[in-house]
This record gives C-alpha cells, structure tokens and sequence, in this order.
C-alpha cells in the first residue's frame, strides 16, 4: 500500500508538469507568440478548455501529501515557505490573468492581465525549479544549482507550450505524438527528483490504518477522474482544430 | 502583534474571504442546473439566457474561491505544521479526499461546462453542471469532515505524541458534522437566491426591457431562498444539543462569539419571517415583481446572508479556542516551529494584498454584469455564424 500511495503522489506530480507545463509555456511565451491581441486571444482560448483540467493536479497533490504523507506536509511546505509564498502567489496571479482578461474590453485591461497571465507564467516555472532544487539539495532556497534548475524548468515548459500552440494550429508535422514528447519532456525536471526522494517518502508515509481508508474511499473514484480527463481531450482536442470552435469567443 | 497573532489573522482572513466566495458558489450552482435543466426539458430560450446570464455570474465569483482556496490549503503547512505532525494521521485522509475525490472532478467537469456551451451534446452538457454541483456538495461535505474533527476528535487515539485513526466511520458521523453540513448548504443556497432576488430587483427597479427573465429570476430566487432558509435555520438550531455535549461553554464568556451569534440568530429569523411570510405570498400574480417600492429593500437585504456566514464561521471558530484541535492541541503548540516575524508579515501582506484586491475586482465584474444584464453576457455566447470557420465542419 506505500508503494501504491507513492505511486499516485508520483503520478499526480508528474501528471501536473505534463498537463500543466504548456498552459504555464504558454503564458510565458505570450508576449512573442502572440504579437497582436488576435494572437494572443487565439492561443489563450487554444488552452482555456485545458487549464481547469489541468491545474487541479497540483491541487491533488497538496491533498494527497497532507493524507498520505502528512509528516512531510508540514516539514516540507515550512522548509521551502518563500518559495511556497511566491509559487500561490504567482499561481493565483496567472489564474486572475486567465479568469479577467476578457470580462472587460479596454486595451489597458486586456494589457494588464495579459501581463499578469504572463508574469504569474514565469513565476510558476522558475519557483518550481529552485523548489524542486531546494528539496533535492535538502538545503537554503537559493542556490546556483537552483536558478540553473529553474532555468531548465522555464526552458522544458517554453519548448512544451510551444508545441501545443502549434498542435492547436493545426498543419502537417503537428501531431499529437510530437506534443506526447514535449509532455515527456516538461516531466523529466520532476520525475528525477521524485526517483531520488522515492526511499525518504517511503521513509515518511502515514500509517496503514489511514492509507486503508484513503484507498477504500479513493479508488471508486479514479475511473471517474481518468473518464473526466480522457473527456477534456476528446471534446477539446481533436474538434477545435478543424475550426469549428473559432466562431465562438472563449470565455478566457 | 506577535508571531502566532499574525499567523492566526492570515488564516482568518483567506478564511474569511474563502468562505464569502464559496457560499455564494455552493448556492449559484444548483439553481443554475435546475434553470438549464429547465430549458433542457421545455426548449425555451428564456431558460437559456438565465442559465448562461446567473452562469456567468456564478463563474466570476468560483474564481475568487479557487484563488483563495489554494492559499487555504497550502497554509496548513506553512504556518500550522505541528497540526500535520500531531494530528496529520487523520485529519490529512479527509482533506485528501476532498481534493481527489472533489474538487479534482469539479474543477473538470465546471471547465467541460464553461468551454462546452454550443459544443458537447446539451444533455452531457447539462449533465456537467449537476456533476459540478455535486461534487461542489462532496467538497463542502469533506471539508466539514476535516473542519468537525478539530471541533470534536472522534474516530482517533493518542499514540505516543500524535494521533491515529480508529474509526472513519466516527469521523462522518461526528456529532458536529450532521447538522452543520445541512447548516452550511442551506446557508449556500439562501445566499445564491439573495443575489439573484436582490439583481432582478435592481433590473425590475431600472424597468428592464428584460422583464419577463428578471420575473421568472425573481420566482426562482424566491422559491431558493425559501428552502435555503428553513434549512439553515432548521438545522442551524439544531446543532446546539451536539455542540452543547462535545463543546460545553462555548458561547459564553466571549464577547465576540455571544455577539456573533446573537445577530447571526437575528439575521436568520428576519430572513425566515421575511421570505416565508412576506416575498412567498408576493409570488402571488407577481405582485412582489410588480411593486417597484419594494424593490430597494430586496436590494438591501442581498448582503444580510454574506454577513450571516462570516459571524457563523466566526462562532464557531472563535468559540474553540485556544484549542486547534479541541481538548488535544492548542492553536500555539500547532504554531510551525521558526516561523519568524518576517516570514509571517511579508507573506500576509503578499497574500492580503493580492487575494484582497483580487476580491475587489471580482465583486466589481459581479456587479458590472448585474448592470449589464443579459444581453451582454459572455458566457455560452454562441457567437456570430462566420462562413470561412463554419466550412470545414461540413466536411467532418
């Protein structure tokens, strides 16, 4: 069962830089992919339909840390508190980018949380790197090894947004294989050092008694979860490329 | 202010907001699928427009709830790390639950719902609505489970320096769980109905040209606030048993608390008289859409169920102290250990700063789009009908 528990903190982990790593690419990328307001509401709305799908997996992995492994919760999130602090803080900024850029038409409006979307975008990325650093190193917050990580980190989710902005577009070349790459890809700087941690988390899991019930209570869920996400794909993926959707202005 | 003061006002304020934009959340939702149910089932157009116009209404405000939720839920370990270490063994399984087994499904389907308009087939896409309303009710559900076991530890033993689980089945059926999740739902959906009574209200007042969508809008916030304040109140009185044998004392002796509860009771007692006895009867050949003197006062009242929420949160939040988990751990011994002054102050300000002025923003689209009415929702919007984008779907 601590395999198991360790495995679906993992899978979320990496399920988060997968899924997530292009809409934070994307956001960071805005200002030179798109160079007009038509541009950019063109790639936003290519990523709108993903990013609620998208984000929560980050959601369920605070959730599974504090039920599977609460002791690292606490131990972790205080080792790491202002790379935590600028990482919620970045997120909701990205998050209000999304959610208010298009509820008014002004051109200072749509510049400012343009800017916020994009600024939220690279705070996400680069507080991840030091984090994801920081842990690894089991040390101080800032290190050179850490900016360099958060460099790679800005780097794979750029590569990974680019790819899915091109995907969206359409045209030969553009498969879904070469975006299943970019994924891979933008995974890679959290599945090492998940492989590193493997032994100290499995050190830190809670107590049978408490995993029993969360996988009693959990595991009728997971279809339902997989079903969810394989609908988002299939309802946004394939259609909006031919254009049908283009009429239709996206809520974000 | 010292260290652990400013720790328990940062959570009290994400708290606070958290909640003002989650009630709202958890009454908008079912209303806004039983109204597309509606036009699923009779074709109306009507049902449509009220669907995507309280829709959008209850999107931008689900914004804030995330935002602040998020902040919520990662403060347990920035500054409350010695709850996870005491108490993590079972307080961390409902939590975990909520976020998997709720929100995750949520967040989904409230996307498919948003992006799907015009684009999944219009039962599916009726379907995702009730999804999200329900797993929005799960969510409320888990998050009491947690909340209840801070207020009465059932289900766990001490072993050692910590606690371990016993008994799930005792953590849901905590005796301070099943009368404040009715409590808390019932206050969700009076409060969701008083938003769509007081904006109808302010529409009928300017004489809409929209009359016939404010009046159905009207009956149906009526209709919500009825339910929504029998149930809380119900069920609101009826936490005092339980809460009297796992918590004695609570309301006394505390200014705060005796206050807060007093004028919550007011609040809820005026909202039950005036909705059961005064806006139901004026359904009546829709006198109530028709008297436009007694529109301002409807107008007024939209704020009384906000305010009633924030005192019930703060009763019984307040009225446990100095207890985080009550009998076992206190708020301070919870306190992270080597949490600065610094740490905490610059992390209250960036967190204050940003979620404060993002909730003033937020009430500000609220507003603007009550103003705006229907007409310029942009929800659902089916858009234009554009030959070049519409010529390839015919090849498909």
């Amino acid at each position: 069962m601590d395999i198991l528990w360790l495995g679906v903190f993992a899978l979320l982990l990496i399920g988060y830089f997968a899924l997530e790593g292009f809409d934070i690419g994307i956001g960071m990328l805005l200002p030179v992919l798109g160079r007009t307001r038509e541009e950019r509401d063109r790639l936003v709305a290519g990523m709108a339909p993903f990013v609620l799908a998208g984000e929560v997996w980050l959601v369920a992995v605070a959730g599974v840390l504090f039920g599977a492994f609460p002791h690292l919760e606490g131990e972790t999130l205080f080792a790491l508190y202002p790379l935590v602090v600028g990482l919620l803080v970045s997120w909701v900024i990205r998050d209000a980018g999304l959610w208010f850029r298009r509820r008014l038409d002004g051109r200072a409006w749509r510049a400012f949380w343009d800017g916020a979307l994009c600024v939220g975008s690279y705070g996400l990325a680069l507080t991840w790197g030091l984090a994801l650093a920081a842990l690894v190193q089991g040390g101080p917050v800032l290190t050179p090894l850490g900016v360099g990580y958060a460099a790679v980190v800005v780097g794979v989710f750029a590569i990974h947004g680019r790819r899915f902005a091109a995907w969206r577009a359409g045209g030969p070349g553009r498969t879904g294989w070469a975006l299943l790459g970019s994924a891979a890809l933008a995974a890679v700087p959290v599945a090492v050092p998940l492989v590193v941690a493997a032994p100290w988390l499995l050190d830190h899991v809670a107590p049978s008694s408490t995993l029993g019930v969360l996988t009693l209570v959990l595991l009728p869920c997971v279809p339902v979860m997989v079903a969810a996400q394989v609908w988002v794909w299939r309802a946004f993926g394939r259609r909006a490329r031919t254009g049908v959707g283009a009429r239709v202005p996206s809520f974000f | 202010m010292n260290v652990l003061d400013l720790a328990r006002a940062q959570f009290a304020v994400t708290g606070v907001l958290h909640f003002l934009f989650v009630v709202l959340t958890l009454g908008l939702a079912p209303l806004v699928a039983i109204i597309q149910t509606r036009h699923v089932i009779t074709g109306k157009p009507v049902f449509e427009r009220m669907a995507r116009f309280w829709g959008q209404i209850y999107v931008i405000n689900y914004a804030l709830g995330v935002f602040t939720g998020l902040v919520m839920e990662f403060q347990f370990g920035l500054s409350w790390s010695g709850l996870s270490r005491y108490a993590g063994d079972v307080f961390g399984a409902p939590l975990a639950v909520e976020t998997m087994g709720a929100f995750f499904l949520e967040s989904t389907f409230l996307g498919l719902w948003i992006f799907g308009w015009g684009r999944l087939p219009r039962w599916l896409h009726l379907a995702c609505i009730w999804l999200v309303t329900l797993t929005a009710y799960a969510s409320a559900f888990w998050v009491l489970v947690a909340n209840s076991f801070l207020q009465n530890p059932a289900g766990a033993e001490v072993r050692g320096d910590h606690l371990v689980l016993t008994d799930f089945g005792a953590l849901l059926t905590n005796p301070t769980l099943v009368f404040a999740l009715p409590h808390v739902l019932g206050a969700g959906l009076f409060t969701g109905s008083s938003v769509i009574i007081g904006a109808s209200a302010y529409q009928l007042f300017r004489r809409t040209r929209e009359r016939e969508f404010f009046v159905r809008s009207l009956r149906v916030g009526v209709v919500g606030a009825l339910v929504g304040t029998l149930v809380a109140v119900g069920f609101g009185f009826a936490q005092f048993g339980p809460v009297g044998q796992v918590q004695p004392g609570k309301f006394d002796g505390n200014v705060v608390v005796g206050t807060s509860l007093g004028f919550m009771i007011l609040i809820g007692e005026l909202a039950v008289f005036g909705v059961l006895f005064v806006l139901t009867p004026l359904l009546f050949r829709d006198w109530l859409a028709r008297w436009r003197w007694i529109h301002p006062l409807l107008m007024l009242m939209t704020p009384m169920p906000f305010i009633a929420a924030i005192l019930g949160w703060l009763v019984r939040e307040i009225g446990r102290q100095p207890w985080i988990v009550y009998g076992r751990l206190t708020v301070k011994d919870a306190m992270s250990p080597g949490l600065t002054p610094g740490m905490i102050t610059a992390s209250f300000v960036a967190f204050t700063a940003v979620l404060g002025l993002l909730a003033v923003i937020d009430y500000v689209l609220i507003a603007r789009t009550v103003r705006r009415g229907p007409a310029a929702a942009t929800l659902g919007d089916p858009g234009r009908p554009d030959p070049a984008a519409s010529a390839p779907a015919l090849t498909l």
